[in-house]
């Protein structure tokens, strides 16, 4: 790669050293100094039409609107000076000339740019005694709600469906003070990825008809994730309030999905929140499944597999961890694993490089791979007679029963009860879904990903790798598996692809495995 | 042997009681003939200040609903953490209170909520009767809210807005 020439230039008296064209915006934001901007997004093409990021450069006839201006060599740049401020608060102005006042009701309210900065920079009273503009509220198909009168005209939404979609239905259309979002007639928001419309817009003008109403900014609990409903991977931040998943959306990963998440994956999450979840191990006596003790379960389970063999049709929507201890459960036995995935349409994003809602609907198929499991349509195809079936949360739709019937007990690990197990499980262990414990996903292309705990586990459920922990000291293969993290460390110390992985080194955006590099280039 | 006491003679005009005891009459009768002080409560009531912080009430519309939009202000500005707030959506697509309840027993009747409120909604009651028969009638709903007609706290004086 060539050299890359280095700009050195001071912001709000920082000296910051950025490679050559990059914009004042970005430098700044180096610098630790947040310039205000409605228009810029690092994930879109520049527009400069908010003219919100205007800032005083030193030297120049006028100011410079930072999110389109390039760095000079020795520039100042005042973000915060008199004329700066002035400048922004009279956009400020302008802007709240038709915005209605109606933060009250607006779902945007609390993570409004526009109530941001005015807060931080505009006028305390208005000076427009007019009456505003009023256009209605339009249906744009798909999740997407748009509000007219709330919107500012950056055009982010605009240029995502052109730039980045590849699917150019918006754009602005009127002129002057009329002028509004429109979308051409015939056509709807209903691309795989237009979602990320609602996420982009800064104000409440593009909504999600799916969150509409439900829950109040402030009010959300959020948590760092990984969106488990396709093995895509995206980052992503769910959000919650009392319990219950009301959102999800996208965490920048410059490495895997940039800003954006898909329609599919955002709307996926009401399975998170099930209510028909199974939160106490069971225990099959005198031909009923019975609620029992941790502990019993775990010696009736360990009896069951006392010197048998194991066959375990895994999930590919559990952690590494889990699968992990699942793979030494099976090596411990001298059984066999295996796994299915459940297929979509797979559906790309076009503007950004090896981005796609993928045919393979679960978030680690590859983990599931590189733990040693084997792919297959018909998984129970390679159960032996007599062996312990271990159905780790498989709900085992549409495997023909008699299948089932062949083994000679089944242990349920799973977060649901489905109707099969209750006259077929032998011990049912409940454990806690991807938003109710730590944990970490392989993408396709092998790339190692946490999650973190967002909620809290129904009723006796407990961690995934856990609950596997224990029924594997059950049968006598050492313990230790306490945490996550513990468990991860356990996984990379016996595991090539894993080596020298660590939560600490995965942090937020994670770390492909040894082997990824090879795969993608070939 | 006798001990040695010291007597003290003092004029009986000083020491009686009985002068006394008339000057306690004098003053206990005067009071009967002035003006009677004690309010016949509850026949009669006092009156209260204007800025008076009792039970809550929630204004309504003409049509009977309540002015409240479920933005979530009170819950977030209440220091006692007493508002309950659910919030859904009625058949126009608005947003409006599936259970708004306070429990006015953590209530502190600092006026936050009132203050707050961008509909005007939500107030605090001139209105002090709050006896109950259960605990439970302590946790007004919504219905209960609207239902109250007593009138409403003055949070500053309309003619003098900044308390000069």
């Amino acid at each position: 790669m060539a050299d890359v020439k280095m700009v050195n230039l001071t912001i709000e008296g920082r000296g910051v050293s950025v490679p050559d064209g990059t914009s004042i915006l970005e430098a700044a934001k180096l610098a630790g100094v947040l310039v205000p901007h409605y228009c810029y997004h690092p994930g879109l093409p520049v527009a400069g039409v908010c003219r919100m990021c205007l800032v005083e450069v030193e030297k120049a006839p006028k100011l410079a609107p930072s999110c389109a201006t390039a760095v000079v060599e020795g520039q100042v740049v005042h973000v915060h000076s008199p004329k700066a401020l002035e400048a922004r608060k009279g956009v400020l102005e302008m802007l709240l000339i038709n915005h209605p006042l109606d933060c009250p009701i607006c779902d945007q309210a609390g993570e409004c740019e526009l109530q941001d900065y005015t807060y931080q920079e505009g006028r305390a009273e208005g000076r427009y005694r007019d009456p505003k503009r009023f256009n209605p509220v339009e249906d744009f198909g798909g999740d997407v709600m748009y509000v007219a009168n709330r919107c500012i005209l950056c055009t982010r939404c605009v240029r995502f469906m052109d730039d980045i979609a590849h699917d150019p239905v918006l754009a602005v259309v009127e002129r002057g003070d009329r002028a509004l979002i429109g979308k051409f007639e015939g056509e709807d928001l209903t691309h795989a990825w237009a979602g990320n419309v609602i996420d982009l817009c800064p104000v409440g003008a593009l909504l999600s008809k799916d969150s509409l109403n439900k829950a109040r900014a402030w009010e959300l609990d959020r948590a760092a994730s990984v969106c488990p409903n396709c093995s895509q991977g995206c980052n992503m931040i769910v959000e919650t309030r009392d319990n219950q998943v009301m959102r999800l959306r996208p965490r920048p990963n410059a490495d895997v999905n940039e800003f954006f998440m898909c329609d599919h994956g955002r709307l996926n999450y009401r399975w998170m929140n099930r209510a028909d979840r199974v939160d106490t191990p069971m225990v099959r006596q005198n031909g009923v499944l019975a609620r029992a003790d941790w502990e019993v379960a775990l010696r009736a389970a360990a009896a069951l597999l006392g010197g048998k063999r194991a066959f375990v049709l895994a999930s590919p929507n559990l952690s590494n961890e889990a699968l992990f201890l699942l793979g030494k459960l099976v090596a411990k036995t001298g059984g066999a694993g295996a796994f299915r995935v459940n297929q979509g349409q797979e559906a790309p994003l076009p503007g950004v490089k090896d981005l796609a809602l993928r045919a393979d609907r679960a978030a680690n198929v590859r983990g599931a791979e590189l733990a040693g499991f084997t792919r297959s349509d018909a998984p129970l195809s390679g159960m032996m007679a007599g062996d312990v079936l271990i159905v780790a949360d498989e709900e085992l739709d549409g495997v023909d029963a008699t299948d089932a019937a062949r083994a000679g007990a089944v242990i349920v690990v799973g977060t649901t009860l489905p109707g099969w197990a209750r006259h077929g499980a032998n011990v049912v262990l409940p454990i806690a879904n991807c938003v109710e414990e730590d944990g970490t996903f392989t993408n396709l292309r092998g790339r190692v990903q946490r999650f973190f705990q967002a909620k809290a586990a129904p009723g006796l459920a407990r961690p995934s790798f856990f609950a596997i922990g224990d029924l594997l000291a059950s049968v006598g293969d050492g313990a230790g598996y306490w945490t996550a993290s513990q468990t991860f460390d356990a996984l990379a110390a016996a595991h090539t692809e894993f080596a020298g992985m660590s939560y600490d080194t995965l942090a937020l955006k994670g770390a492909p495995t040894a082997g990824a590099m090879t795969e993608a280039s070939a | 042997m006798a001990i040695g006491v010291k007597v003290v003679s003092r004029p009986i005009d000083e020491v009686s009681y009985v002068r006394a005891t008339l000057g306690g009459m004098k003053r206990t009768l005067r009071h009967v003939f002035e003006e009677k002080v004690t309010t016949q409560y509850p026949e009669e009531k006092e009156s209260i200040s204007k800025r008076w912080r009792g039970t809550h009430r929630m204004h309504t519309t003409e049509d009977g609903k309540a002015k409240c939009v479920g933005c979530g202000l009170c819950p977030s500005v209440c220091p006692a953490n007493c508002i309950k707030l659910v919030t859904g959506e009625d058949e126009q697509g608005n947003r409006y209170p599936l259970v708004f309840e306070i429990d006015e027993f953590r209530c502190i009747f600092c006026g936050y909520c009132q203050e707050v409120c961008p509909e005007e909604a939500i107030h605090l009651g001139r209105h002090y009767e709050n006896a109950e028969y259960s605990r439970e009638g302590f946790v007004y709903d919504l219905e209960r809210l609207m239902a109250q007609t007593h009138p409403v706290c003055e949070m500053w004086d309309p003619a003098d807005p900044k308390g000069e």
